[in-house]
C-alpha cells in the first residue's frame, strides 16, 4: 500500500503546482480584464501602414479575385 | 469593379454569420472616396444616410455630421488606420459634442492633476490611465490600440473595454500628458478629466479569485480523500482514515481562515453593528459543519462534513464573483458628467496664463475665456466688450454684449473673440448655484422597490435563523440529520438573488438606455420614469434645435433678402451664416466694415445695407425707427429700417410624433419662457396646455403645481432656465446639444437628436419595473421550494450550496435577459 502514499504524494504536488500556477496567473493580472480580449482578436493582425494611394488598389484587387 | 459586386462583398462580409470572412478582409486598408464605398455599402444596407465616421445623420448630402468627424476619418486615413471603418460599422463616435480643443488637457500638466492620471513615470517612460465612455466596440479597441501610429512618441495602448479605460504608455521626456489627452481627443475619444480616476476594480477582484482558487482546491482534493470512505462504506483501515482525516483537515485550515475570511468579517461587522446581514446565517451554517467534523475526527466517530464545508464556501464565492462581475458591468457605463469646462485660464499677475481649477477660483482673478466657452462664476468684462450667448438662461437665442466693467452672469456662453473676466464671486455663490440650490424640500424620490431588498434581506435573516433552529429541533434525536438540515435551511434561505434583482434589472436598464442616448442620473430614476402620467415640456432648445435656426426675412423684396445674404456671407456671426445660407444671393457686397458684435455694413448693388443690433441699425438712420429699440437683428437698407430678421429654430425631427404618441396615455403641456405665442404648431400639438413668457420661478411653481394635484410629472426641459422645474417634477430630463453646456441637478440627460424616443423610454421604464417584480418572484419561489425541501430534509448542505449561485444565476438571466430583449423597443443610434 505504501504506492497510495506515492501517489498521494503525487498527486497533491500536481494539484499544488495547478494552484501555485493560478495564483500566480490571478497576481499577474490575467484575470483583471475577461471584457477585452476577446473582443482584441476580432480584428486581424494582418494590416500594415501602407501608403494611402495604394490601399485603395488593392480593394479591387482583392474583390476581383 | 462594379460599385454593385462591391456591395454585394461588403454587406456578405459584415453580416455577423460571416465573420471569418470579414476578419480576414476587413485588414486591407481601404481609402477608396468614403462615398463611393460605404453610402453604396453599409448605408444601403442600413438604409439611410449617416455620418461616414459616427453614423449620425447628417445635413443634407454631407458625408460627416460634423467637422468633428471629418478631421478625425481624415487623420485616420493618413495614419493607415482606415480599416477602422470596415469592422463594425458605424464605430467612430459622434464629435459633433466633442470639444477637442487641446487647451482644455492642460490641466493635465498640474502636478496634483497629473498624478492622478499617471500610474508611473520614470522620466523617459510614463504610462497613464485615462477613462474614455465613448469606447463601445471591436474597433474601438483596434484603433485605440495602435495609437502609436497616429503619433510615434506614444508607445503600447492597452483598453478595457469593460471598464472603458485607456492605458497609455508615452515617452514623458516628449510628450505631456495634456497632448497624450489631446491625442486620444484628435481620433475621437475624448478623456474624461473630471470625477474620479478611472478605478481599478481589479485589486478586489484579484483577492476574491484567489480566494475561489483556494477553495477549489481543498475541495477538490477533500473531495478525493473522502471518496474511498464512501465507497468502502466503512473507515478504511486505520492507518489510511487517519492520514486522509488530517489531510482534509489540513486542507480545509486554508479554506476556513483565507477562503471564507470574507464571510467572517462581514458577519462580526453586523453584529458589532446590532445589525444582520446576510453573512450571519452562512457563518453560522460554516460555523456548525468545521465544529461538528473536527468533533467528528478528533473522536474517530466519521469523517465529518469537510468536504461539504469547502464546496460551499467554493460555490458561495462563485456566488459572489458572479454578484460582483454583474455589479461591474453596470457600474463602468455610469460616466456622463464634467459638462462643465473643468478649469479655466488664470491671468496671472505676469500676464502669464495657467489652468485653474474651477473651485479653486478666488474673487478678483482674472481669468481669459475663449470663444465657445461657458462663464463659470459671475464676473466683470475686463476688456472692451463681450459678447455673450445667455441662451441657457433666458432662452432666448441671442447675443448680449456686455461692455467693459459690465456684469456677465455664470451660465453664458462667450461667443467670437476671447475676453477677459474678473472673477466676482466663490463659484457655489453665482446666480446659477443659487437657482439649482433653490430645491423644494424633501422630494420624495424613494420606491418601495430600491428599498426592498435591503428590509426584505433583513427579514429573510431573522425569519431563516428562526427556521433553522426548528428544522434542527424538529430532527434532534438525529444528531447528522439535525445538523444537516439546520445548515442546508441557512444556506438556502440566503436572499442573495433577492437582493440581485432590483440593482441587476435597473442597472442593466440604465446601462440599455445610456447606449441608446439616455443617460440617468441613478438606476432608480427608472422606477419614476415608469410611473409619469404627465410630461412636461420645454420649448427653446428642448423641442427645438438649438443649433439649426433658420432665419426669415419678412416684409422685404426677394432681391432685398438677396442682398442682404450677400452681406451676411460676409460675417462669421451664428445669425449671418444663417442668413447667408437660407438662399441665393444677390449681388456682391462692397466696403463691407463689421462692427465686432454690434452688425456689419456695406454696399451691395449701389445700395448700403446694414444688419445688427437695434442700436447700430439706428446709426444709419439718423432718426430712432419706432419700435426699433428692442432686442433682435434689424435690417436697415439706405437708411430705412425694413424689417427684423425672425430666427427661428426647427423642431427636432419624430418630436411632434412623439407628443402625440404621449398624449394619448399621458397629458402633455408646453411651457416656453419665448415671448412668441403666435405659432400655431404647439398650440396644435398641446392645445390649450400651452403657456408662454414663463420665467424659470413660475414654471417650477406651475410643476409644483400639478405634482400637488397627485400627478406624477415629468418635465423635459434643457437644463438651465427651467433647472428649478426639473428639480421640482418626480423626474427632470435635460436635453443637450453640446457637452459644454453645464446641466444641474437634473435626474437624466439626453442629446436632442435622441428626444424623439421618449415614448419608448417610458414604456421601456414600465418593462422594467415588471422585470423587477418577476425577479422578486423567481427568487421568492427559489427560497420557498428550497426551504421546504430542506426542512424536510432531502437538500443536503452542498446542494443548497450548489443551487445558491443557481438561483442568482436564474435571476440574473432572467432580470438581464428581459431588460436587453425590451430595450429593442427603444430606437438606438
Amino acid at each position: 500500500m505504501s504506492v497510495m502514499v506515492l501517489l498521494i504524494a503525487a498527486g497533491g504536488t500536481v494539484a499544488s503546482a495547478f494552484l501555485v500556477a493560478f495564483i500566480w496567473a490571478v497576481r499577474s493580472g490575467q484575470f483583471d480584464d475577461t471584457g477585452t480580449p476577446p473582443v482584441r482578436i476580432l480584428v486581424d493582425e494582418r494590416d500594415t501602414q501602407r501608403p494611402a494611394s495604394r490601399g485603395s488598389n488593392r480593394v479591387h484587387e482583392q474583390s476581383r479575385s | 469593379m462594379s460599385r454593385a459586386t462591391l456591395a454585394a462583398e461588403l454587406r456578405q462580409a459584415l453580416s455577423p454569420h460571416r465573420f471569418l470572412s470579414a476578419a480576414v478582409w476587413i485588414p486591407v486598408p481601404v481609402v477608396a472616396p468614403r462615398s463611393e464605398l460605404l453610402q453604396t455599402s453599409w448605408h444601403a444596407v442600413a438604409e439611410r444616410h449617416g455620418c461616414a465616421h459616427c453614423g449620425e445623420p447628417c445635413q443634407g448630402d454631407a458625408e460627416f455630421c460634423c467637422d468633428g468627424c471629418a478631421s478625425v476619418y481624415g487623420l485616420l486615413q493618413a495614419s493607415g488606420l482606415s480599416a477602422f471603418y470596415l469592422c463594425d460599422l458605424p464605430a467612430g463616435v459622434s464629435q459633433r459634442n466633442a470639444d477637442a480643443a487641446a487647451w482644455r488637457y492642460r490641466v493635465l500638466d498640474d502636478d496634483p492633476v497629473r498624478s492622478r492620471f499617471v500610474l508611473d513615470d520614470d522620466g523617459r517612460q510614463g504610462r497613464a490611465r485615462f477613462g474614455v465612455p465613448g469606447l463601445h466596440c471591436a474597433s474601438c479597441v483596434w484603433l485605440l490600440e495602435r495609437l502609436g501610429r497616429v503619433d510615434d512618441r506614444l508607445g503600447h495602448t492597452e483598453v478595457d473595454l469593460l471598464r472603458r479605460t485607456v492605458t497609455v504608455t508615452f515617452d514623458s521626456s516628449r510628450i505631456a500628458l495634456s497632448e497624450v489627452a489631446g491625442a486620444l481627443a484628435a481620433i475621437g475619444y475624448a478623456p474624461l478629466l473630471a470625477g474620479e480616476t478611472p478605478a481599478l476594480a481589479s485589486a478586489g477582484r484579484r483577492r476574491l479569485l484567489m480566494r475561489i482558487g483556494v477553495a477549489g482546491f481543498a475541495f477538490g482534493n477533500i473531495m478525493l480523500f473522502s471518496i474511498p470512505r464512501y465507497a468502502n462504506g466503512a473507515p478504511l483501515e486505520d492507518g489510511f482514515q487517519r492520514l486522509f482525516d488530517m489531510l482534509n483537515v489540513a486542507l480545509a485550515m486554508p479554506v476556513l481562515f483565507y477562503s471564507a475570511s470574507d464571510f467572517f468579517a462581514g458577519a462580526w461587522q453586523a453584529v458589532r453593528r446590532r445589525t444582520v446581514s446576510l453573512d450571519v446565517p452562512i457563518v453560522i451554517g460554516l460555523a456548525a459543519l468545521v465544529t461538528r467534523s473536527l468533533v467528528d475526527i478528533t473522536t474517530g466517530h466519521g469523517e465529518g462534513y469537510l468536504d461539504s464545508f469547502a464546496g460551499l464556501v467554493f460555490f458561495l464565492l462563485i456566488g459572489r464573483l458572479f454578484q460582483q462581475q454583474a455589479f461591474d458591468w453596470i457600474g463602468f457605463d455610469r460616466t456622463f458628467r464634467s459638462f462643465f469646462p473643468l478649469s479655466v485660464l488664470v491671468q496671472g499677475s505676469d500676464g502669464e496664463e495657467t489652468p485653474t481649477p474651477i473651485d479653486r477660483l478666488k474673487p478678483g482673478a482674472r481669468i481669459v475665456l475663449r470663444p465657445g466657452e461657458v462663464v463659470p462664476v459671475d464676473a466683470r468684462v475686463i476688456d472692451a466688450e463681450a459678447r455673450i450667448d445667455y441662451a441657457f438662461l433666458t432662452g432666448e437665442r441671442e447675443a448680449a454684449i456686455v461692455l467693459a466693467g459690465n456684469v456677465v452672469r455664470a451660465g453664458g456662453r462667450l461667443l467670437e473673440s476671447r475676453c477677459r473676466l474678473q472673477v466676482l464671486r466663490e463659484v457655489s455663490q453665482s446666480d446659477l448655484a443659487e437657482l439649482w440650490t433653490r430645491r423644494p424640500v424633501a422630494v420624495g424620490r424613494s420606491h418601495w422597490l430600491t428599498g426592498i431588498s435591503t428590509a426584505f434581506g433583513g427579514w429573510f435573516v431573522i425569519v431563516s435563523l428562526v427556521l433553522a433552529a426548528v428544522g434542527a429541533m424538529a430532527w434532534w434525536p438525529d444528531t447528522t440529520r439535525s445538523l444537516e438540515v439546520a445548515t442546508a435551511v441557512l444556506i438556502i434561505a440566503c436572499p442573495c438573488a433577492l437582493t440581485l434583482a432590483a440593482p441587476i434589472t435597473l442597472g442593466t436598464a440604465m446601462t440599455m438606455l445610456g447606449r441608446r442616448g439616455w443617460y440617468l442620473k441613478d438606476p432608480a430614476v427608472l422606477l419614476d420614469l415608469s410611473r409619469i402620467n404627465s410630461v412636461v415640456f420645454d420649448k427653446t432648445g428642448t423641442l427645438t434645435a438649438g443649433g439649426e435656426a433658420t432665419v426669415d426675412l419678412p416684409g422685404l423684396r426677394p432681391d432685398e433678402i438677396g442682398r442682404v445674404r450677400a452681406l451676411a456671407s460676409q460675417s462669421v456671426h451664428p445669425i449671418s451664416r444663417a442668413l447667408a445660407h437660407s438662399g441665393t444671393t444677390t449681388g456682391t457686397a462692397t466696403n463691407v466694415c463689421e462692427s465686432a458684435g454690434r452688425g456689419i455694413r456695406g454696399q451691395v448693388d449701389g445700395q448700403t445695407v446694414a444688419l445688427g443690433s437695434s442700436a447700430f441699425v439706428n446709426e444709419d438712420c439718423g432718426t430712432p425707427g419706432e419700435g426699433v429699440d428692442v432686442p433682435g437683428t434689424w435690417v436697415a437698407i439706405n437708411g430705412v429700417v425694413r424689417g427684423q430678421v425672425i430666427v427661428s429654430a426647427p423642431v427636432r425631427p419624430g418630436i411632434e410624433a412623439a407628443v402625440s404618441m404621449l398624449a394619448r396615455t399621458r397629458s402633455v403641456s408646453l411651457l416656453s419662457g419665448d415671448r412668441d405665442a403666435s405659432d400655431p404648431r404647439w398650440l396644435r400639438l398641446f392645445g390649450p396646455q400651452t403657456k408662454f413668457r414663463q420665467t424659470p420661478d413660475q414654471k417650477q411653481t406651475l410643476v409644483g403645481a400639478l405634482r400637488a394635484q397627485g400627478t406624477r410629472v415629468l418635465m423635459v426641459g434643457d437644463g438651465l432656465n427651467d433647472a428649478g422645474a426639473l428639480e421640482a417634477a418626480d423626474v427632470g430630463i435635460a436635453v443637450s446639444d453640446e457637452t459644454a453646456c453645464l446641466v444641474p441637478a437634473c435626474d437624466a440627460v439626453v442629446t436632442g437628436a435622441r428626444l424623439f424616443a421618449l415614448p419608448a423610454v417610458l414604456t421601456y421604464a414600465r418593462r422594467a419595473r415588471h422585470v423587477v417584480i418577476i425577479c422578486f418572484a423567481i427568487s421568492v419561489l427559489y427560497n420557498a421550494v428550497g426551504l421546504s425541501l430542506a426542512l424536510a430534509g432531502l437538500l443536503s448542505p452542498l446542494v443548497a450550496a450548489v443551487l445558491m449561485p443557481v438561483s442568482s444565476l436564474t435571476v440574473v438571466g432572467t432580470s438581464v435577459g428581459l431588460t436587453r430583449w425590451w430595450a429593442r423597443g427603444v430606437p438606438s443610434a
